[in-house]
C-alpha cells in the first residue's frame, strides 16, 4: 500500500484552525488567487473570524461528507494550500475545491501533485465513484492541471461570471472511478 | 420506481416521539421483547424517559441514521420499529435493527416482510453494498426470518451474553447488494 499523504512534491497535514487562519489571512491578501478560487465578491476577513470559522468547522465534528487538509512543500514543509471533498454519500460521488495560496508555488507542478493526491484519497480510501469540479474560463492553468490529473471537461454554463466588464464560462469537469484506475495502470507500466 | 417503504404486510413510517414513547414504555414491560431485543439489563422506563431518549435520538438523524416505525398495512397500526444505521461509508455497510413490540404480530411474517422492506431501502435508496446484523442464539425464531429474508450466517462470538446462568452465541449475519439483486431475479420469474 502506498502513503497516501505524500506525493511527489507536497503532503497532506491537517492543521490546527490557529495555523489556517495565519496563512489565510495573507492568501486573502491576493485578489488574483481569489478570483482563481472563487466566483464570490473578494474581501477581507481578520484572522479572528478566520480562526473562528476553521475552529467552528471542527466543533461540528468529523462528518463523512466533508474531508478537508491542509497542503505542505515536502521539500520547505511550508503550508502552500488545502483541498476539500465534499461527498454525496448517497450516490457516492464527490466535488473538490483546491487551492495554492502562495503564489511562489503556482505553475511548477504542486497543485497537479495536490490534485493527485486528492484522487487517491478519494478513489482508494473513500472508495467514490466520481470526482466532479468547477473551474472559471480564465484559469487555463488550472483548467491544464486538472487534465493532467486526469480530469474531462463536461460540460460548461456560458457566460455566468462578469470580471472587469467581460463575461465568462463556468467550467465543469469529472472523472470516474474506472478511468483513474486505468490511468494508474498505465503509470506503472 | 415503485413505492419502496410498503411490503406485503407492513409499510414503514416516520417515527412520532409521542406515539413511539407510549407503545415503547409499554413493550418495556415485557421482558422476554427486550431480552429478545436487547444485549442489556431489562430495565423499565417511563413514557416521559422515552419520549426524552427518542425525541434525542431524532435530533441525530443524519445521513448515516434511518429510524422507522413498523405499521401494519391494513390498520395503520404501530406494532414495531426497525432501523439502519450506516457503520462505514468506504465500504457501505449498515447495521439493521428491528423489533416487533407487539406480541400479537409475532411470529405471522410482520417482522419478515419489514426486514424485506428496509433491504429495498437500503440496497435500492441509500445504494449501500452489505447489511449486517446481530442476533442471539436463543432466538431462533429470528434467525429463521433472517435466513428467509436472504442473510447468512457470518460467524459468532461465542459465550456473549449471560441469561439466567447460560452463556449463549452471539450470532452475525449479513446480507451483499448482489446476494440481494440475485434473490430479487429469482422471486420474479
Amino acid at each position: 500500500m502506498r502513503d497516501l499523504f505524500r506525493g511527489e512534491l507536497v503532503r497532506i497535514t491537517s492543521e490546527e484552525p490557529e495555523a489556517r487562519a495565519k496563512v489565510e489571512v495573507f492568501w486573502q491578501r491576493d485578489t488574483e488567487f481569489h478570483r482563481l478560487a472563487d466566483a464570490d465578491p473578494t474581501r477581507m476577513e481578520s484572522e479572528k473570524k478566520l480562526r473562528e470559522w476553521f475552529e467552528k468547522q471542527n466543533e461540528n465534528g468529523f462528518k463523512p461528507e466533508r474531508y478537508s487538509f491542509a497542503v505542505r512543500t515536502l521539500a520547505e514543509d511550508q503550508h502552500i494550500g488545502f483541498f476539500v471533498l465534499w461527498l454525496d454519500l448517497i450516490h457516492n460521488e464527490a466535488w473538490v475545491g483546491i487551492g495554492i495560496g502562495d503564489r511562489e508555488f503556482w505553475g511548477k507542478g504542486y497543485g497537479t501533485d495536490m490534485m493527485k493526491l486528492c484522487l487517491q484519497y478519494a478513489f482508494t480510501e473513500l472508495n467514490v465513484h466520481r470526482v466532479s469540479l468547477g473551474l472559471h474560463e480564465y484559469n487555463p492553468r488550472a483548467l491544464r492541471s486538472y487534465e493532467k490529473a486526469g480530469f474531462r471537461l463536461e460540460g460548461r454554463t456560458r457566460k455566468d461570471l462578469n470580471r472587469e466588464g467581460k463575461r465568462y464560462d463556468s467550467l465543469w469537469m469529472g472523472i470516474l472511478h474506472d478511468e483513474w484506475m486505468q490511468m494508474q495502470n498505465g503509470d506503472q507500466q | 420506481m415503485n413505492d419502496i417503504l410498503k411490503g406485503s404486510l407492513v409499510q414503514l413510517g416516520a417515527v412520532d416521539p409521542e406515539e413511539y414513547s407510549r407503545a415503547f414504555s409499554q413493550w418495556r414491560r415485557d421482558s422476554e421483547l427486550m431480552r429478545l431485543m436487547d444485549t442489556s439489563e431489562v430495565m423499565l422506563r417511563s413514557q416521559k424517559d422515552s419520549q426524552k431518549w427518542i425525541e434525542k435520538e431524532l435530533e441525530d438523524q443524519d445521513v448515516n441514521q434511518y429510524m422507522f416505525t413498523i405499521r401494519t398495512l391494513t390498520e395503520d397500526k404501530f406494532i414495531g420499529d426497525i432501523g439502519l444505521y450506516v457503520v462505514n461509508w468506504s465500504g457501505r455497510d449498515a447495521f439493521v435493527g428491528l423489533g416487533i413490540g407487539e406480541r400479537d404480530f409475532w411470529g405471522r411474517g410482520y417482522g419478515t416482510d419489514a426486514m424485506k422492506v428496509i433491504l429495498r431501502y437500503a440496497f435500492m435508496e441509500v445504494n449501500l453494498k452489505r447489511v449486517t446484523l446481530t442476533v442471539f442464539e436463543y432466538n431462533p425464531r429470528a434467525v429463521r426470518s433472517y435466513e428467509k429474508v436472504g442473510f447468512r450466517h457470518e460467524g459468532r462470538q461465542r459465550g456473549f451474553l449471560n441469561r439466567e446462568g447460560k452463556r449463549w452465541d452471539m450470532l452475525f449475519m449479513g446480507i451483499l447488494c448482489e446476494e440481494w439483486m440475485n434473490l430479487q431475479k429469482k422471486e420474479n420469474i
